[in-house]
């Protein structure tokens, strides 16, 4: 008789990881806490210590004592392909892992659940599974052209042919969010700052495929990091600056992975980059504004990396502006609900977190809500949207090209254009409607 | 034999020649059944293939990987986090003060207990086999140690004590997990390990140990049926038990601090 084969493996995890799902105390700490597991209606399946038992309990099945002496026991495809789903139904926030006693490192637990998950079949959900296809061919996930990577640089902004500071764009910056590629590089402009940018050589920074367990197929993130940093070493970068949280994080943490040991550069967010400029007196506030606002931390750019207080102290230091934090800030923050392949594969999950987000901020009474990650911009943009929320929201760098007195204005805005192409505090363009199709004869 | 039910003037005990010597095979075979229990976890979590390796790396392997971990940003990290996360629990006491002041009493209560346990083991050992003398020396140290162990009793009573209290009035989001009720072995359990502690402490202070163990070594106590049931029940419970249940969270809680630095 052939011998029973255990049901799941344990591909993609290290001992420690393992271990780690023998170190839940079950406390229910992370269950306070976690953003899905509220907009989820609080189902149990979504809580990070579930998930975590379940995993554990998938184990001790398959590799326990039990297993060592009767055999492994049969684990029903449907149950977990229910545990794959509900793992999924994760923005992969971070938030379990900082409130956690036991120190659980969940962030990398639940990618590489996530890629042994992908590689089994059962993963990833929806159209997260575009992902590696779309990326791979078109070195982004918006099914854009290379050639058009540029395409936001209007006459004004001047970018050099060679210097020591990058400024790396990021996707969604580059084809869907110009207001903040402009932003960023006429901030430079005014600073005297002189910067290069990759332009066609750039290519998407993997996060999504990462973050959704799917950096195994055809090697896309390893390769696109690889070629990313060798890139920009060859261009003779020593510092390279991101305004995309998410780009950041993968630069941060997951590209020395990839690249197989420390970055020939320094990376670090534009938002370090202001609160340094700030600090050598560069920069003059030209404008006031008397506003009240809330700022939200990215995931990826707070509790992943630690980067918490210079985005608050360009804030306080910009003339009228008034800081009022939401209840929950810093490393207890409230994920905005787009990370982790959520918005692409979950998109309801999305707006659910993103809605809850929007009112922690409207619970402030502040008027606007400024974030760091054009990621999170759109999806609270969707949340105040959906909630139709008195309160614009908006990306810290945009904000500071206008109190520097520079414009925050794109090429003219295509019609039918997404909403988070422009600024929202700042409405000084529209976006034409789109024209109606044509009926086909 | 001291007590039990007698038939034909032997007690029970007599008859199945059971007397404090069972205790040392217990305790034999409760770190024998421990180890082999660490050693089946360690041989599950070196199964493990990280991404760009092809081969788990077996039981010793992850032993390896968990130790060098620990100390891979220095001794002078590894100290802290010893010290303020697993120790004192800075990262339970920064949200949830009750658990913590629970944990504490029940962690210290039961370390201390088991620290001044070896104390006196190693002085009963030290004195006939090392100083060359009665067991005098053995007396004094357990005399000594007294006040602390009454202190380390009571915090584990404590401890106890506030862990039944919570899950009975409070309905905190441990209590809400799937199988919560698997809590109470461990609660229950540790609640007969502290009730048979305290009254075989009982019986050592009528007896006036000291005189026992001087005219009647090892004293005639350890075979009082409490004493030894709490000294077995413990190894048991408290040992050879551990690795197998869900209690393994005592052992693997502490070196996931270690191995992340405290969770950063």
């Amino acid at each position: 008789m052939a011998k029973k084969q255990p049901s799941i493996n344990t591909v993609n995890f290290s001992a420690k990881q393992l271990m780690e799902f023998d170190a839940c105390t079950r406390c229910g700490e992370c269950v306070k806490y976690c953003p899905t597991y509220d907009a989820r209606e609080k189902n149990q399946d979504i809580e990070p210590r579930d998930k975590l038992q379940r995993w554990k309990d998938f184990m001790n099945k398959s590799y326990g004592l039990k297993a060592a002496i009767f055999g492994p026991e049969k684990i029903p495809d449907e149950e977990v392909k229910k545990f794959c789903d509900d793992l999924y139904n994760c923005t992969t926030c971070g938030m379990c892992g900082t409130v956690c006693p036991a120190g659980i490192d969940t962030i990398e637990l639940w990618e590489s659940t996530r890629a042994n998950l992908v590689k089994r079949g059962d993963g990833p959900y929806g159209k997260q599974s575009l992902f590696p296809k779309l990326i791979d061919e078109h070195h982004n996930p918006y099914l854009k052209d290379q050639k058009d990577r540029l395409v936001w640089k209007t006459e004004d902004i001047k970018i050099a042919e060679k210097a020591d500071i990058a400024y790396f764009i990021g996707c969604t910056a580059g084809y869907n969010q110009q207001v903040l590629s402009v932003s960023t590089a006429r901030i430079m402009n005014k600073l005297n700052v002189p910067f290069m940018v990759l332009g066609e050589e750039e290519w998407c920074c993997g996060s999504a495929l990462i973050r959704t367990g799917q950096q195994h197929i055809n090697n896309t993130p390893k390769l696109a990091a690889i070629h990313n940093v060798e890139a920009l070493k060859a261009r003779g970068a020593k510092r390279v600056i991101f305004a995309c949280a998410g780009c950041f994080r993968a630069a941060k943490i997951d590209w020395p992975r990839a690249y197989g040991g420390k970055l020939p550069f320094e990376v670090l967010h534009m938002s370090q980059f202001l609160a340094e400029q700030l600090d050598a007196g560069k920069i003059k506030w030209e404008k006031e504004l008397k506003k009240t606002v809330t700022y939200h931390d990215p995931c990826h750019l707070g509790r992943h990396v630690g980067v918490f207080e210079e985005p608050r102290k360009v804030l306080r230091s910009m003339p009228g502006i008034e800081l009022i934090e939401m209840e929950r800030n810093r490393d207890e923050q409230r994920c905005c609900g787009a990370g982790g392949g959520v918005k692409a594969g979950i998109p309801d999950l999305a707006q659910a977190v993103a809605n809850a987000r929007v009112t922690d901020a409207v619970a402030t009474g502040a008027e606007a809500l400024i974030s760091a990650c054009p990621f999170c911009r759109r999806n609270l943009l969707d949340g105040r949207d959906e909630l139709k929320a008195d309160i614009t929201v908006d990306d810290l760098v945009v904000l500071t090209a206008n109190l520097m007195g520079l414009s925050t204005d794109i090429k003219s805005p295509a019609p039918g254009a997404p909403k988070e192409t422009i600024s929202d505090m700042f409405r000084t363009q529209t976006i034409p409607p789109k024209p109606p199709k044509e009926e086909k004869k | 034999m001291s007590e039990g039910l007698e038939i034909f003037g032997k007690t029970v005990f007599d008859t199945l020649f059971i007397d404090y010597r069972v205790m040392v095979v217990v305790a034999i075979i409760s770190v024998l059944l421990f180890l082999v229990g660490m050693y089946i976890q360690l041989s599950k979590w070196g199964r493990g293939i990280p991404e760009g390796t092809t081969k788990p790396v077996g039981a010793f392997g992850a032993l390896k990987f968990i130790i060098s971990a620990m100390f891979a940003k220095g001794v002078g990290k590894f100290l802290e986090v010893l010290v303020l996360d697993v120790a004192f629990q800075r990262r339970t006491f920064k949200r949830r003060k009750l658990e913590w002041l629970m944990h504490i009493l029940i962690f210290w209560g039961w370390i201390g207990l088991l620290v001044l346990t070896i104390v006196a083991a190693a002085a009963e050992f030290y004195g006939p086999f090392i100083k060359g003398s009665g067991p005098e020396f053995f007396i004094s140290v357990w005399q000594s140690l007294e006040g602390l162990n009454d202190l380390f009793g009571y915090m584990l009573v404590a401890g106890i004590a506030l862990a039944i209290i919570r899950r009975l009035f409070f309905k905190g989001t441990d209590i809400q997990a799937r199988n919560a009720d698997i809590d109470w072995i461990l609660i229950i359990g540790l609640l007969i390990v502290v009730v048979t502690g305290f009254y075989a402490q009982d019986i050592r202070v009528a007896q006036d140990v000291s005189r026992v163990v001087i005219s009647d070594y090892p004293p005639a106590f350890f075979n009082n049926f409490t004493v030894l049931f709490h000294e077995i029940f413990t190894l048991l419970f408290c040992v050879a038990y551990l690795p197998f249940s869900k209690y393994l969270h005592m052992m693997t809680a502490p070196l996931t601090l270690l191995v992340n630095h405290g969770g950063e």
